[in-house]
């Protein structure tokens, strides 16, 4: 986020795409909230009904995989209407010159033909947006779990950079991090093309840094994505550790990875229940909690905050970071830094953004510290680009409209979203052990238009089967007209009907991200399975992204 | 003392250090005057005002404690331990009740004959987590006003009038069959323990005054909410049992001393029996086996070191997690670039 | 604003599906898109919604007690009419009263409940015709214009003279009669009206309110009943004057939902008047009350208006600044609004010079033991003899009377000769309040009398602030305490508290329920203190 979440509520526009806050994000839907009781607009854009919708002044309800062609349009009403904060664009941006040509065709009427969303609306959320000064933009992975999500991010950064929604407080662009540490786990360098503090590998200085401060020769070319590792799993990957992952349930096209972990040779897996990835593991090292150890995570807003332990682990289990410290000693590179504290250190002082933070300035200040920050004195920063943008100047980057990779056709007519609900989280190994949360929202469904489930003499709370190239999952449908015709949706927080056996592994080309908000499927109701009694009316979300814009 | 535009009377007195008491007051809420703990006496007018809603004036006298205002905060206390359950310690059998401590902080009188219990229970909601206990209510409205204007989810109203006054949903259904979305801030508002958690109760834990709290930050979602665990020391045979999980105060960044259902509540998994507890290494057999550490790590290390003979160092990949914290991302990409020399390090941050 | 007026309908949508027999709570919240739980706490609140399943209630006021209503209510349960208790229906001169659904029926008798037979669609007053406009005994039954500012005897005039003369006079000239008249609020604080019509016509904001307060519900108040039924050209001439003064052209009308009959009368006045052309650029609105004594307050009126539960609001900010959905409001009880046209056609100096101790005729309503019960406008400041002299004579000897409405206490015999104003009332505790004046012989049992306006204020108390909510109760039940163990030894430790609980009622609470609401308690101890020994 480039703002912080205490300014939402200040906000006089906010512009939602492709998250659904209040259940993914509770406590910023929570500040939105407050906003639209003080009279701010809010604009949702998503190709659901979710529940921010009801409360929000206009629902664009575009075609899955057309948020490019949507957002564009806006930019080409701002330049059209001539809402261009031409004095910031002149002193804090470069690029501004190639995007008028791209737009051009950009038209609302054209927009409306590919996105289903008015010409009107479109224009009408455009000058909105560009003369409300305290706007800003929410997202999260709606917008990144495309084969074009750098595209998508793009497009929302270029619609911030033309009206200079940037540099003060409530307003920005701001992706929203779905799990605790998204943000602290890039921030730590734990990126194939990042050391911490996002210094590129191949930027020699920089690699000339980390191998004086280790002690080693540093490999100077980039290493894999998570999305090429999965693909090469048992093929190029002949052994892989992983750490606080059920990749088995998380990653795209399961089929084909779990055929590529039966290759393997050698698999460490640490974690803190058994998973769905242990069957593939030759080691298995019994991990601490949150509660049973020290650390520091980074929230949305770039907080670096404490983690305190409060309990001891159960049985012999241990704190992650103790595990590693052990295991460097026993792959023969025993480490310097021996405490939490001091790793923190250590990482803190290699990269300039984290300068300055410590164990003790976070105590000192008492509310963690977002970074940059320059040293000790510092307070941190509440919203980047105050006074000019960061690093120079904020780049245009006209784009195209992509279509998504896969796309419906006569054997599988259906778009498939997967997402998440607010009584789940990820995988479930956490919540689906919540006695509460269990009794709540107990098993997967699929939630699909009463035309559509018509057309397939299926009903609400019938047992179906959704089918993709990749596989097919057994659950219950909720029909429902949250979804548009054409559209289904589903969580993928549980084993017994993993979504994610459906999704696709292809992916952004920048990011490796895999496209899991838009495949081709098809529902067919299954007959002879008892019918059920319904167990949740709720609806759900999206996973935050993995994408990265400093 | 100066003001600043809009500032009430409590505002300007706590921040001159004298003390006020509140029931119904909480910084996220607008005021609503109803409690009557904070009257005090404005120079010039005939009535006691609400501290907490009344706007700070040019030139304006306040006396927070005299004889009368002191009187006044007896007898209302005496009042509203009549309509209360009595017992000071059973009452806080969950939370601390702030009416009890107030009452001994400025020796209101405890020996009035109680009423019997006017407001109506909602004995049949089946909810898991938040309970409503009517004889320890004391219609103060934080938890509807918090449901309201803080949660904006509305699944609790004030119902009913006068004595029998009350805490209700709907048509007096349990919280499932609402649009409550479990968040559990009418428990964390609510000033005597009313409305409760239900887990602990069930569970016998001991009282939060028992309890100590650390704070820490949540592991679920983005925002990073702060909370404070509370432990039983005594718990687990001496290792400490997590009780239960409560919010901090308003005003703790980044998210105001709120929290959303799974932060407050969904901290079960921590004591769940299926948690791993030995390293496994996997035998000859094909069977994952106990192990000790020493056995696990030597293990782990060979086998990786084993394929990096064989196929070279990027032949292996490691992934890491958004869950775990800063430190231990920082040790996953340091033990693959610096242990075993390769860049192939990323996250599930996607997932 | 269409939100506002969306949950301004909520409690009409409420009532709406209680008559259609519909699961009320959510088809309202449907209707007006407010959340459920808001809707219940909305029903739970009032009376005629929250129970809508009772449709028959029998009023507990004193004046009907005095007159057997608890007889009437047994006997109606016992006839298996399935009724409950109702607070004072504002029909004290024609006690006992019921409602039927939202019908006031009066002077019921044991036969009138035999002949129902058990089913309360079959219950009438045989005394009153329902197909007729019932109303109750005036004096002067004869018109007497030069004397009575209201003249509930006169003819209504349609003509709008008053109205039309306002435009001529201008603004100021309106503003310094009132003042010169002296109109204080009639409805029970006794404000003087001129300095909260400036005070709206002073605000900055543009967009203003006037209200009208027709929730009559002090026990032993039946007036602005009265007005409304027999002079309704007043009371739009009034308002319309009213709405000029403050540029406000919304007008609504608050009139308490028992007042079936009153609220016709009302709206078939607006329709005649718009009809003919008269105050066209204004339009009103009738809002009618479900049933709580609180809404006569003021702040709560605007609260329930805004469809809410019916809490009254801190002061300050007061209506004139911050008022209906947050804009200047001037609010006005249905008497005072009403003796606005004659002021202005007669002069101010006229209306002042009508009254006796303070400024104006007064509408005084009369009940319980005297011959004729009824309202009587009379010259403001004359004493208890007076009043009953003019309504026939005491039935009995004179005990105790309660000057204005249960909220004033009760008064000795000894105070027969004070006069009934704002001021000489004030002067020992009690107040002149809505001039519900409850005449007690020495038959009644002080202790059964206070008993039964403690009940009351219990169960009319909004519960929002403590003192009132806990303390309505906590005296109650001292008292009843004391009751059960009355000429037994330490009888009277029962109410050792009570200085206590009533000190904090009236230190504590937010409004005037909480802070009156002991004192038909402590003024009858303090008056009758053998009856509490």
């Amino acid at each position: 986020m480039t703002n912080s979440i205490g300014e939402i509520r200040d906000a006089d526009f906010m512009f939602v795409i492709g998250s659904n806050t209040s259940e993914a994000h509770p406590i910023i839907a929570m500040e939105m909230k407050r906003a639209v009781k003080r009279g701010a607009e809010l604009v949702v854009a998503d190709p659901r009904s979710i529940w921010m919708t009801t409360i929000a002044d206009k629902h664009l309800k575009l075609t899955p995989g057309t948020d490019v062609w949507l957002l564009n349009a806006m930019a080409h009403v701002i330049l059209k209407e001539g809402l261009c904060d031409e004095k910031f664009i002149e002193e804090n941006t470069e690029g501004f010159e190639a995007l008028p040509e791209v737009l051009e065709r950009y038209t609302p009427e054209e927009a409306q033909k590919v996105t289903g969303v008015d010409a009107a609306v479109i224009r009408e959320v455009a000058i909105r947006y560009a003369t409300t000064r305290k706007a800003a933009i929410f997202y999260t992975l709606g917008i990144t779990e495309h084969s074009h999500g750098t595209d998508n991010v793009y497009a929302l950064s270029n619609l911030v950079l033309m009206t200079g929604h940037l540099g003060a407080a409530s307003m920005g662009l701001n992706p929203l991090r779905g799990q605790n540490n998204v943000q602290g786990a890039n921030d730590a360098g734990a990126t194939p093309i990042f050391y911490p503090g996002y210094q590129r590998v191949d930027d020699e200085a920089v690699r000339k840094k980390y191998e004086a401060a280790w002690g080693v020769d540093l490999d100077p070319n980039p290493g894999l994505n998570l999305n090429e590792m999965m693909k090469v799993a048992g093929t190029t990957i002949r052994a892989m550790f992983i750490m606080g992952e059920d990749i088995v349930m998380s990653e795209p096209n399961i089929s084909h990875l779990e055929e590529g972990l039966n290759n393997m040779d050698f698999l460490v897996l640490q974690d803190i229940f058994p998973n769905e990835t242990m069957r593939f593991t030759d080691v298995v090292l019994p991990a601490a909690c949150f509660a049973e150890k020290d650390g520091v995570f980074v929230n949305s807003e770039r907080r670096m905050q404490r983690v305190r332990k409060a309990v001891e682990p159960p049985g012999q289990a241990r704190a992650d970071w103790e595990i590693l410290v052990s295991l460097f000693a026993a792959a023969g590179t025993p480490l310097e830094s021996q405490t939490v504290s001091e790793i923190f250190t250590e990482m803190t002082s290699l990269a300039p953004k984290f300068a300055g933070i410590t164990y003790e300035h976070i105590e000192k200040l008492g509310h963690g510290i977002q970074w940059p920050c320059a040293d000790d004195e510092s307070d941190g920063t509440r919203y980047l680009h105050e006074g000019g943008v960061l690093r120079g100047r904020g780049l245009f980057t006209a784009v195209e409209y992509r279509p998504s990779l896969e796309l419906a056709d006569d054997n599988y007519p259906l778009v498939l979203s997967t997402g998440r609900t607010l009584y789940h989280y990820n995988a479930a190994t956490q919540t689906r052990r919540a006695q509460g949360l269990k009794v709540k929202q107990p098993e997967a469904y699929v939630e699909m238009h009463p035309k559509d489930a018509g057309r397939r003499s299926i009903g609400d709370g019938d047992w179906v089967d959704v089918v993709s190239r990749r596989g097919t999952l057994r659950c219950r449908a909720l029909v429902s007209k949250q979804v548009q015709r054409g559209c289904i949706w589903m969580p993928f927080h549980f084993a017994e009907a993993r979504a994610n056996l459906l999704t696709i592994d292809e992916g952004d080309n920048v990011t490796g991200t895999a496209e899991y908000k838009v495949c081709a499927a098809e529902v067919r109701r299954v007959t002879g399975e008892p019918k059920p009694t319904r167990s949740s009316d709720r609806e759900v979300e999206f996973l935050p992204g993995s994408f990265y814009r400093g | 003392m100066p003001f600043g535009d809009g500032e009430t009377i409590l505002d300007v007195t706590r921040r001159a250090g004298r003390q006020v008491p509140t029931l119904c007051h909480d910084d996220r809420l607008k005021p609503a005057g109803a409690c009557r703990t904070c009257l005090v006496q404005i120079e010039g007018a005939r009535r006691l005002a609400p501290a907490c809603s009344t706007k700070a004036g040019d030139g304006m006298q306040v006396t927070t404690a005299n004889e009368r205002i002191d009187e006044h905060r007896q007898n209302l206390l005496a009042l509203y331990l009549v309509d209360h359950h009595q017992g000071h310690d059973d009452c806080e059998d969950g939370a601390p009740c702030e009416l009890h401590a107030m009452a001994a902080a400025y020796g209101a009188p405890t020996d009035w004959e109680p009423l019997p219990l006017a407001r109506a229970e909602r004995p049949n909601d089946d909810n898991p987590y938040i309970e409503f206990r009517a004889d320890r209510c004391i219609a103060c409205a934080r938890c509807t006003r918090y449901c309201d204007e803080v949660e904006g989810v509305s699944a609790i109203t004030m119902a009913k009038r006068g004595i029998e006054t009350t805490v209700s949903t709907a048509d007096a259904l349990g919280l499932f069959d609402t649009t409550c979305e479990l968040c559990g801030g009418c428990v964390a508002v609510c000033p005597t323990g009313a409305m409760a958690e239900k887990m602990p109760l069930v569970a016998k834990a001991p009282p939060e005054r028992k309890l100590h709290k650390v704070r820490t930050t949540c592991n679920y979602c983005g925002v990073g909410c702060q909370m404070d665990i509370n432990v039983d020391g005594y718990g687990n045979n001496g290792k400490g049992q997590v009780a239960k999980i409560t919010s901090p105060p308003p005003g703790t960044l980044p998210s105001d001393g709120n929290l959303c259902v799974k932060g407050r509540f969904a901290y079960d998994f921590i004591d769940h029996p299926d948690r791993l507890k030995v390293p496994l290494v996997r035998n000859a057999q094909g069977e994952l086996k106990e192990a000790t550490w020493e056995e696990a790590l030597a293990a782990a290390a060979k086998g990786l070191r084993a394929v990096e003979a064989e196929h070279g160092k990027d032949a292996l990949a490691f992934v890491s997690s958004s869950r775990c914290t800063v430190e231990e991302n920082y040790l996953v990409q340091k033990l693959a670039r610096v242990a075993f020399g390769t860049n192939n390090v990323h996250q599930c941050a996607a997932t | 604003m269409r939100e506002e007026s969306r949950r301004a309908s909520v409690p009409e949508e409420l009532q709406k599906a209680h008559a259609a027999g519909e699961d009320a709570t959510n088809v309202a919240a449907k209707t007006t898109g407010v959340p459920a739980a808001d809707v219940f706490g909305v029903d739970t609140f009032f009376n005629l919604l929250g129970e809508s399943e009772k449709k028959l209630r029998v009023c507990t006021g004193l004046s009907c007690r005095l007159a057997g209503s608890e007889k009437i209510l047994a006997q109606a349960q016992a006839a298996g009419l399935g009724a409950t208790e109702s607070s004072c229906l504002a029909a004290c001169d024609r006690a006992p009263a019921v409602l039927k659904e939202r019908r006031t029926l009066v002077e019921i008798t044991a036969a009138d409940i035999k002949r129902s037979g058990g089913d309360w669609k079959e219950l009438d007053s045989k005394e009153v015709p329902q197909h007729l406009r019932w109303s109750g005994h005036v004096w002067p039954a004869e018109s007497k214009p030069k004397t009575c500012a209201i003249n509930l005897a006169g003819k209504p005039n349609w003509s709008g003279a008053a109205s039309t003369l306002a435009t001529e006079m201008g603004d100021e000239a309106v503003l310094a009669a009132i003042d010169e008249a002296g109109l204080q609020g009639r409805g029970g604080a006794g404000f003087p009206a001129a300095f909260k019509w400036r005070s709206v016509r002073g605000q900055a904001e543009t967009k203003r309110y006037v209200v009208l307060n027709a929730d009559e519900a002090e026990p032993g108040t039946f007036k602005d009943r009265e007005v409304m039924m027999k002079r309704p050209d007043l009371v739009l001439e009034g308002l319309a004057i009213a709405a000029r003064i403050v540029r406000a052209t919304e007008i609504y009308m608050y009139i308490r939902g028992e007042f079936e009959i009153p609220q016709q009368v009302m709206a078939d006045a607006i329709e005649r008047t718009q009809s003919a052309g008269l105050y066209s650029e204004l339009h009103f609105h009738i809002h009618s009350g479900h049933g709580a004594y609180i809404c006569g307050e003021e702040t709560a009126l605007l609260e329930s208006l805004e469809g809410k539960r019916g809490q009254p609001r801190e002061k300050p900010p007061f209506p004139t600044e911050v008022g209906l959905w947050g804009k200047p409001t001037l609010i006005q009880n249905v008497e005072t609004i009403a003796c606005v046209p004659s002021i202005l056609t007669r002069g101010g100096e006229w209306f002042k010079a009508l009254g006796k101790t303070q400024p104006g005729s007064k509408l005084y309503c009369i009940s319980g033991h005297v011959a004729n019960p009824g309202v009587y406008e009379m010259p403001l400041g004359i004493c208890l003899d007076d009043l009953v002299q003019a309504a026939g004579g005491y039935i009995g000897k004179l005990k105790a009377f309660s000057p204005g409405g249960a909220s004033s206490g009760f008064l000795p015999a000894s105070e027969r000769k004070r006069p009934l104003d704002f001021k000489a009332l004030a002067e020992i505790g009690s107040m002149l309040g809505s001039a519900g004046v409850v005449v007690l012989n020495e038959s009644v049992d002080m202790a059964w009398a206070a008993q039964e306006q403690l009940l009351f204020f219990e169960r009319e108390s909004c519960g929002q602030c403590s003192p009132c909510r806990i303390g309505t109760a906590y005296q109650r039940h001292l008292l009843d305490g004391y009751i059960s163990k009355r000429g037994q030894d330490g009888a009277k430790d029962s109410l050792s508290k009570l200085s206590m609980v009533s000190k904090e009622m009236i230190e504590g609470s937010i409004c005037g329920l909480g802070q009156t609401a002991s004192l038909p308690l402590t003024s009858a101890i303090q008056y009758f203190p053998g009856e509490f020994a």
